[in-house]
């Protein structure tokens, strides 16, 4: 007999999330046969920027996330340069790529050692990490025992890492050294030499923790090297830009078909957005909504989350590390549960080993802002990635004030629900087939879930791109 | 973690006790206090926000035991938060319907537009509770209440602008005196000092906005190293006054210039950022948060007394 599981709250994750599976007897095992993802969460930070000053794009926009403000504040920051056509100075963009990288390895070491271990491992002994879903936990408690303590030497290594990033950002969360224009702190060789000095502690933590427990879990459930495929499309809008002239960055954008190893080329106005299923009006769905409004509906007919379907070329595409480093060759392996751990991890260990070079760039006296005028009309847009994937905003300037903005977030993608040809969004369709031990403890949905490291803070947006 | 015990979090406040104003015959009182099995829990919410405030929190650091986030929340006996807690689903729903005798911390603020649907809690016996109706259930079996964050304390960046989910503060969705520990985000030593006397049974004096006086009791600009120590016309300068690039230090009140952020390595004007205004109920006020860095914003845009 089918049975209809909801697991709300899904815990361990920024925001709300609510899943909805039915698991069925299939192949003689438990399966899941079909599984709904809703985001119960909607802000509409981007209506409320309306009418403000452009200016606090880089400040406000921030705010949609608290683990990983920093893209936020440089991606507003350079849709704004380029609505002005301005640039910023060297010492600014390595700045920013210092503050943004060092941004997307404490999200990283949150996601596994917080957010997804217990999916895997007995917790401590104590609330909140009690009552835990007793299922299948199958590592031997002197592991369980290591591994706990590894959860407290990761919160350590994720404040180490915020204080890493603070020095040039000013402060974490939330980074107020974000500027159009450029950058605020003035670096000294002080500030570098102590950047420097918690960049090596970082290295430490993930070479010899943070990488040995991912694959030591990946060893005793080896099953997850195949469950949670989904699509096995990527994609990437690409970041860390290596000199001035954009030209050349850290992680290229592009996109991966399922069946085809080939990374392909990105084209941004093939990014069309779905809300059948979502609480929004529908008359602008799957289309290049230039001018539509985003109008919250509730209730609503068929509507069962607050995500809006992102689709590339109307289909299905996830994001995050694993579509980063496999895009640029990183990452050769496939597309499962641990493979987005280990591609997560891995990120982190390249990212901490290319801060330290990036840092020996900057030129020590010479200047990290130059004067920024935001036009008095413009539309603009500027895209890169955040720690869980593409990240976009676009920005429409009238009478100097902001009159569009909208901002496309790597949950949008991975947690998006069915699109309006009935696709279902990645995370659903990786969720199928997941073998369930005990449906009312179903943990094995949590794994698939926790290892797209959702969300819904920033999510939970209206999703609309604004097209020039 | 196990390792980690209660001792070692009175070990802390013995030496914390100056910062935090606890007296010797309050750590007595407060080591009792956690060590009675009667002491309160915590249940830790979350409703319209970014989960700034719960990174934030993980940032706490000591320079002595117990030396950082996880250890205080041992200490406290934390029930539930949505971020950490190892049930999922109904096991955590039991576990927050079943709480008694407990402090409640709501982060994220109260949306009330669609009878609250924007912003849903978590599922009960197949009913979506709106987080409207949980802060309620819960607020009214707490012990206390204590809102964490602008946007819990007075709707902060939720609540901005045209505010299309009607977000509100607590105080003002509920109808009730929380303790507002606000800022975007907080500091944690603001987050654990309040806890901490919480524990104690003190009585903590609050101002007219019901923040804790001793943190919130002075202007930036009155503990500021760079008042009128010239005057900054431009970004990509540090080290000096930025009243001029509408700085908001002058009518924020917040220990940021002696506290510093991050385990001392920074805050917003020492990294040439003029002060936002984050822990004040106008945040972010209708007008500019950031200046134009052309000294012509003036100061106290848009806000309240300014």
């Amino acid at each position: 007999m089918p049975k209809t599981i909801v697991i709300d709250p899904v815990t361990r994750l920024e925001g709300h999330l609510r899943a909805e599976v039915t698991v069925d007897t299939m192949n003689g095992e438990n399966q899941v046969a079909d599984a709904k993802i809703a985001g119960t969460l909607f802000r509409g930070i981007e209506q409320m920027l309306i009418g403000r000053d452009p200016w606090d794009a880089a400040q406000l926009t921030q705010r949609i996330c608290g683990v990983c403000p920093v893209p936020h504040g440089v991606v507003a920051a350079t849709a704004l340069e380029k609505a002005a056509g301005s640039n910023i100075p060297d010492n600014a963009r390595i700045l920013r790529n210092l503050v943004m990288g060092a941004n997307f390895m404490q999200s990283h070491i949150l996601h596994f050692y917080q957010m997804s271990l217990l999916d895997f491992i007995k917790g401590p002994q104590m609330p909140p990490w009690q009552p835990q879903w007793k299922s299948d936990q199958r590592i031997k408690e002197a592991d369980s025992i290591r591994l706990n303590k590894h959860y407290v030497t990761a919160i350590k290594a994720f404040r180490q890492v915020n204080e890493m990033t603070a020095i040039f950002s000013g402060r974490q969360p939330h980074a107020p050294a974000l500027v159009p224009g450029g950058f605020t702190t003035v670096p000294t060789n002080e500030k570098i030499d102590l950047f420097r000095q918690y960049s090596q502690t970082v290295i430490d933590f993930v070479k010899n923790t943070y990488l040995p427990d991912v694959d030591f879990v990946a060893s005793q459930f080896p099953e997850y090297n195949r469950i949670g495929k989904g699509y096995g499309n990527l994609i990437a809008f690409g970041a860390f830009d290596l000199n001035g002239s954009g030209g050349k960055s850290f992680f290229r954008g592009g996109r991966k078909m399922e069946g085809n190893g080939q990374t392909q080329p990105l084209n941004i106005d093939a990014v069309s957005e779905h809300v059948t299923s979502s609480w929004y009006e529908n008359s602008t769905s799957k289309s290049h909504p230039v001018r539509s409004t985003t109008q919250p509906v509730y209730p609503k007919e068929g509507a069962y989350s607050w995500i809006k379907a992102p689709r590339y070329e109307n289909q299905a595409f996830e994001t995050g590390p694993l579509a980063r480093m496999s895009i640029n060759g990183f990452y050769n392996q496939g597309v499962s549960v641990h493979d987005r751990h280990k591609a997560r991890a891995l990120e982190t260990l390249k990212l901490a080993e290319a801060l330290p070079v990036w840092l020996d760039e900057i030129n020590v006296g010479s200047p990290v802002y130059s004067s920024y005028s935001a036009p008095t009309e413009a539309a603009s847009f500027a895209i890169a990635e955040a720690p869980r994937g593409a990240l976009g905003h676009w920005i429409g300037i009238t009478n100097s004030k902001i009159a569009h903005y909208q901002v496309l977030t790597p949950t949008c993608w991975n947690a998006s629900p069915q699109d309006d040809d009935q696709q279902p969004g990645p995370m659903e369709k990786a969720l199928l087939g997941t073998p369930v031990q005990d449906p009312d403890n179903p943990i094995e949905v949590l794994r698939v879930i926790h290892s797209f490291d959702p969300c819904l803070g920033c999510a939970v947006h209206m999703c609309r791109i604004t097209q020039r | 973690m196990m390792q980690i015990s209660r001792r070692s979090f009175l070990q802390y406040c013995t030496i914390a006790s100056a910062s935090l104003g606890l007296g010797p015959a309050e750590l007595i009182k407060l080591s009792q206090a956690l060590a009675e099995s009667k002491a309160s829990s915590v249940l830790w919410i979350q409703g319209s926000g970014c989960s700034g405030c719960t990174t934030s929190f993980l940032n706490y650091i000591s320079p002595l035991p117990p030396v950082d986030a996880a250890d205080v929340l041992i200490s406290l006996n934390l029930q539930y938060h949505p971020t950490l807690s190892g049930g999922a689903g109904r096991s955590v729903v039991e576990t927050i319907n079943a709480a008694e005798n407990f402090i409640l911390i709501i982060e994220g603020s109260i949306p009330t537009a669609f009878d609250g649907h924007t912003c849903i809690s978590w599922s009960d016996n197949g009913q979506d509770i709106p987080f409207v109706q949980a802060a309620r259930t819960l607020a009214a079996k707490a012990n206390q209440v204590v809102a964490i964050g602008t946007c819990a304390a007075y709707g902060g960046i939720c609540a901005m602008g045209s505010n299309p989910t009607q977000a509100k503060g607590v105080s003002e969705a509920l109808g009730i005196k929380p303790i507002n520990i606000s800022g975007c985000p907080p500091h944690p030593d603001w987050i654990v000092g309040t806890l901490l006397k919480l524990f104690m049974g003190e009585t903590i004096p609050l101002d007219n906005e019901d923040r804790p006086l001793f943190i919130y009791g002075q202007r930036v600009c009155d503990q500021c190293p760079f008042h009128r120590r010239g005057e900054a016309r431009s970004y990509g300068v540090n080290g000096l006054c930025m009243e001029a690039m509408n700085c908001q230090g002058r009518s924020t009140n917040a220990p940021c210039p002696t506290l510093k952020w991050n385990n001392g390595v920074n805050w917003c004007m020492a990294a040439g950022s003029p002060c936002l205004g984050c822990t004040e109920p106008t945040f972010p006020s209708s007008g500019p948060v950031r200046g134009r860095g052309r000294g012509g914003q003036g100061r106290g845009f848009g806000r309240r007394g300014a």
